[in-house]
C-alpha cells in the first residue's frame, strides 16, 4: 500500500512561485496497476519523482507499505530507500551505456549488497523473462533496441523485488507495438509478483487499462 | 563488476579523449620527474661540494696576486691580533717568494715587496724539477712570438716559508727522507720534494744555495701526483724565510681554521673587521657559496619548475574530470535514482581520475628517464658557462697566462687561482649523475595520486549536489 497526504511541492522561479503539485491524496493497494494521467506541464512528472524520493516535497506526506514517512529519511536512508524499494523506468530508458545489459541490471543489486554470483544469477533471469535473448545480454545499450533497452530498464527496476515500481511514460519512446509489448509486460508483473505500479503517461488507451487512473491537471487530481 | 573495475573501464569510454589526456598529463608528470632529477642530482652536488670545503678562512695581502707583484704584505704582529679571535682552532701563515736558477734568464714573476728588476733578484743553485715548452709564448700571452721561440725553460723555483711544514698550499706532504722541521724555529733546514733532490742530486745533509745563504736539507718529501707546485717547492720554516728574504715578519697569506662550521661566518666577519682593508679574507664558506651558485640557481629554476608542472597536472586532470561530471551529470542521476550511493559515485570516479593519473605517470616515468640525464646537463652548462664568462671578465688580466699559472698555482698562497679552480669547479659540474631512483619513482607516483587526489576534489563536489531528479528530465 502506498498512501500520499496533502503533498505539495512548489518551486520558485524568478519572483514568482510555481506550484507544481498542489494538495494531492490518494492511495493504491499492494499490486495495484495504477495510472496519472494529464497534460503537459500538469505535475505528473513532479509527482512521480517524490514518490519515488528522487525530489522532496514542500509539505505532506509519503508512506509505502509499513515505512516510516519517506519525506522524513535522511540522506542514506534515503538512498536505501530508492534502491532496495523502489524500481524506476524512465522513458528513456536511462541505461548505464558503459555497462552491458547483464551489468546494468546488476548494479542495483551491487548497491542493495547482494552476492555477485546471486547477482549474475537473477539478472540473467530477469532479462530472459522480459524477452531479452542470452546474446543480447553482454551487449551494451547503444547495440540494443529501443525496446530491447526498456526491457533491460524493466528488468533493473526489477532486480531488488521493490515494494513499487514507478514508470514515466515508459512507451514514449517506443513505437506503438513495442510499447503495447512493454505495457503487457508491465501488466504481467503487476499480476504475477504482485508489485505495485505506477505508471505516468499521456495514452489514455494505455491508462484505460490499469486498474486505477489519476488525473491530473495544474499540479491538482481531479480524478 | 564493482566500482574500481567500473572506474578504470571508465577511463578507457573515449579511446581518443583518453589518449590525449595521458599524452598531455604524462608531459606534465614527466616535466615534474625531470625537474625532480635535476633538483636531487644538483643538491647532492652542492651537498658533497659544500662537504668538501672545510672549515677554514683564506687571508692574503690585498691585491695579491701571483701575475702581478705585490706591493705588501701582511705581518706576523697583524695576524697574531687575528690568532686573538675567539673560535680559531690554529693559524698557519706562509710567506712565498721564487728565486731564479743560477745562470738562467728565466724572467721571475710573482715576487712580493714590489720589485719588477730582475736583475736585483738573487737566484739558487738549485734546477726546477718541472721543464715547461714554449714558456716564452705562454708568459708573453701567446700573441707575440714565432715558432722558432718554442725552447724549453726551467721554472723559478718557489721556496715556501711556513708554520706549518707538513703541507704545501693544503696538500699534506709525506717525508720519505730525513726529519720534519719546525715551522716557528729560524734555521738553515729545509724540506725539499724527491723530484727536486732527483733533479740537483740531494740527499740528507746536502747543502745548496739560495738568497746567498748555504742551506741544508734535512727531509725529502713525497707530495700528491697532481701537486706539480709542491715538487717545485723547498720548504723552510716562515722565520727562516723572513730573515732570509730580508722581510722580517711579512707574511703573504695565511690559513685559519675555525673550530666549527657553525662559528665560520662570524670569525670570518671578526676576521675582516680585524685585518681591514690591508687583506683579502675569503671563508671557505664563501668559496663554496661562490661554487655552487649557478647549481644554486639550477635548483631553484627547477623547484619552480617542478611545482608549475605538478600544478598544471592537477589542472588537466581537474578539468577533466569536471568536464567528465557534466557530461555524465544524467548518468549520475540514474545511479544516484536506483539506489547508489554519493561516496560510491566519488570513490568510482576518483579511480577514474587516478587511471589517468597513473596512465600518465607511466609516459612521464618514460619521458624522465629519456630526459632527467639531458636536461639536467643543459641546465647546469648554460648556468655554469654564464658564470664562468662572468668570472672572466671579472679576472681578465690574470686569465691571459692561465695555464702555465695554473700548473704553479699549487705553490701560491691559496687565494691566487682562486677563480681558476672555480672555473674548474663549474667545469666539474658536468659530471653530476642524474639519475631516477626507487625514491624518485615513488615520488612520481606519489605526484600522480596527489594529481589525481587534487584534480578529482572538485569533481566530487559537484558530484555530491547533483540531484537524482535531474534523470527524470528529458532531453
Amino acid at each position: 500500500m502506498i498512501e500520499v497526504k496533502n503533498l505539495v511541492k512548489t518551486f520558485q522561479a524568478g519572483d514568482s512561485t510555481v506550484t507544481a503539485v498542489s494538495d494531492v491524496s490518494f492511495n493504491v493497494p499492494d499490486g495495484q496497476f495504477a495510472s496519472i494521467v494529464g497534460r503537459s506541464g500538469s505535475g505528473k512528472s513532479t509527482l512521480l519523482s517524490l514518490l519515488g524520493a528522487l525530489d522532496t516535497p514542500t509539505s505532506g506526506s509519503i508512506i509505502v507499505g509499513d515505512r516510516d514517512d519517506v519525506t522524513r529519511l535522511q540522506d542514506r536512508e534515503l538512498t536505501r530507500y530508492r534502491g532496495r524499494s523502489i524500481g524506476f523506468i524512465f522513458q528513456n530508458y536511462n541505461l548505464v551505456p558503459s555497462l552491458t545489459a547483464r551489468e546494468n541490471v546488476m548494479l542495483p543489486m551491487e548497491f542493495a549488497r547482494v552476492p555477485k554470483a546471486e547477482r549474475r544469477q537473477r539478472a540473467e533471469k530477469l532479462l530472459g523473462e522480459v524477452g531479452l535473448e542470452p546474446d543480447q545480454m553482454d551487449r551494451k545499450p547503444g547495440r540494443l533496441s529501443g525496446g530491447q533497452q526498456q526491457r533491460v530498464a524493466i528488468a533493473r527496476a526489477l532486480a531488488n523485488r521493490p515494494q513499487l515500481i514507478l514508470a514515466d511514460e515508459p512507451t514514449g519512446n517506443l513505437d506503438s507495438a513495442t510499447g503495447k509489448m512493454i505495457f503487457d509486460l508491465l501488466h504481467t508483473l503487476s499480476r504475477t509478483q504482485r508489485t505495485t505500479i505506477i505508471v505516468v503517461t499521456h495514452d489514455l488507451e494505455i491508462a484505460g487499462k490499469t486498474d486505477r487512473t489519476f488525473t491530473l491537471e495544474d499540479g491538482k487530481l481531479v480524478r | 563488476m564493482n566500482p574500481v573495475s567500473r572506474g578504470i573501464r571508465n577511463a578507457f569510454r573515449n579511446g581518443v579523449r583518453t589518449g590525449s589526456i595521458v599524452l598531455i598529463l604524462g608531459i606534465s608528470i614527466g616535466l615534474s620527474l625531470t625537474m625532480l632529477v635535476a633538483q636531487t642530482a644538483v643538491a647532492s652536488k652542492i651537498k658533497s661540494v659544500k662537504s668538501s670545503i672545510g672549515n677554514t678562512i683564506t687571508v692574503a695581502p690585498a691585491g695579491f696576486s701571483p701575475g702581478a707583484q705585490a706591493n705588501n704584505v701582511l705581518t706576523s704582529d697583524e695576524l697574531s691580533k687575528v690568532q686573538a679571535l675567539t673560535h680559531i682552532s690554529s693559524v698557519e701563515e706562509t710567506l712565498t717568494d721564487r728565486q731564479s736558477t743560477t745562470g738562467s734568464s728565466t724572467p721571475s714573476f710573482g715576487r712580493f715587496g714590489g720589485s719588477t728588476d730582475s736583475s736585483s733578484q738573487t737566484t739558487t743553485s738549485l734546477q726546477s724539477p718541472i721543464t715547461l715548452s714554449g714558456g716564452p709564448r705562454f708568459l708573453s700571452g701567446g700573441g707575440e712570438s714565432s715558432d722558432s721561440d718554442t725552447t724549453n725553460f726551467t721554472l723559478p723555483v718557489s721556496f715556501l716559508g711556513t708554520t706549518n711544514p707538513g703541507s704545501v698550499s693544503g696538500d699534506a706532504i709525506t717525508l720519505s727522507k730525513g726529519q720534519a722541521i719546525a715551522g716557528t724555529s729560524d734555521t738553515n733546514n729545509v724540506l725539499v720534494s724527491n723530484k727536486m733532490a732527483s733533479k740537483n742530486n740531494l740527499s740528507v745533509g746536502s747543502t745548496f744555495t739560495a738568497y746567498n745563504t748555504t742551506l741544508t736539507v734535512a727531509g725529502i718529501f713525497t707530495s700528491s701526483n697532481s701537486n706539480q707546485g709542491a715538487d717545485n717547492t723547498v720548504v723552510l720554516s716562515l722565520p727562516a724565510m723572513q730573515r732570509l728574504s730580508g722581510n722580517s715578519k711579512a707574511v703573504t697569506s695565511a690559513t685559519i681554521t675555525v673550530d666549527s662550521l657553525d662559528n665560520l661566518s662570524s670569525v670570518t666577519a671578526h676576521v675582516k673587521s680585524t685585518l681591514g682593508s690591508s687583506a683579502d679574507v675569503t671563508s671557505a664558506q664563501d668559496q663554496a657559496d661562490n661554487t655552487v651558485k649557478p647549481l644554486n640557481s639550477v635548483k631553484t629554476v627547477s623547484t619552480f619548475s617542478l611545482v608549475g608542472a605538478v600544478v598544471a597536472g592537477a589542472i588537466i586532470i581537474l578539468l577533466t574530470m569536471i568536464m567528465v561530471v557534466r557530461e555524465r551529470r544524467r548518468e549520475i542521476g540514474v545511479v544516484k535514482a536506483i539506489g547508489g550511493s554519493n561516496a560510491r559515485i566519488i570513490g568510482e570516479f576518483m579511480v577514474e581520475s587516478l587511471t589517468l593519473a597513473i596512465l600518465g605517470a607511466v609516459v612521464g616515468l618514460l619521458i624522465g628517464v629519456v630526459g632527467g640525464q639531458p636536461v639536467t646537463k643543459m641546465l647546469v652548462d648554460n648556468s655554469a658557462s654564464s658564470t664562468t664568462t662572468q668570472t672572466a671578465f671579472q679576472r681578465g688580466g690574470m686569465m691571459g697566462g692561465a695555464t702555465p699559472a695554473d700548473s704553479t698555482t699549487r705553490s701560491r698562497p691559496r687565494s691566487f687561482g682562486q677563480g681558476l679552480r672555480r672555473n674548474g669547479a663549474v667545469r666539474g659540474f658536468g659530471n653530476i649523475k642524474a639519475q631516477i631512483g626507487l625514491g624518485i619513482l615513488l615520488d612520481g607516483f606519489g605526484a600522480a595520486v596527489l594529481i589525481a587526489a587534487l584534480g578529482s576534489a572538485l569533481a566530487a563536489g559537484m558530484i555530491s549536489r547533483v540531484r537524482p531528479s535531474t534523470v527524470m528530465r528529458t532531453e
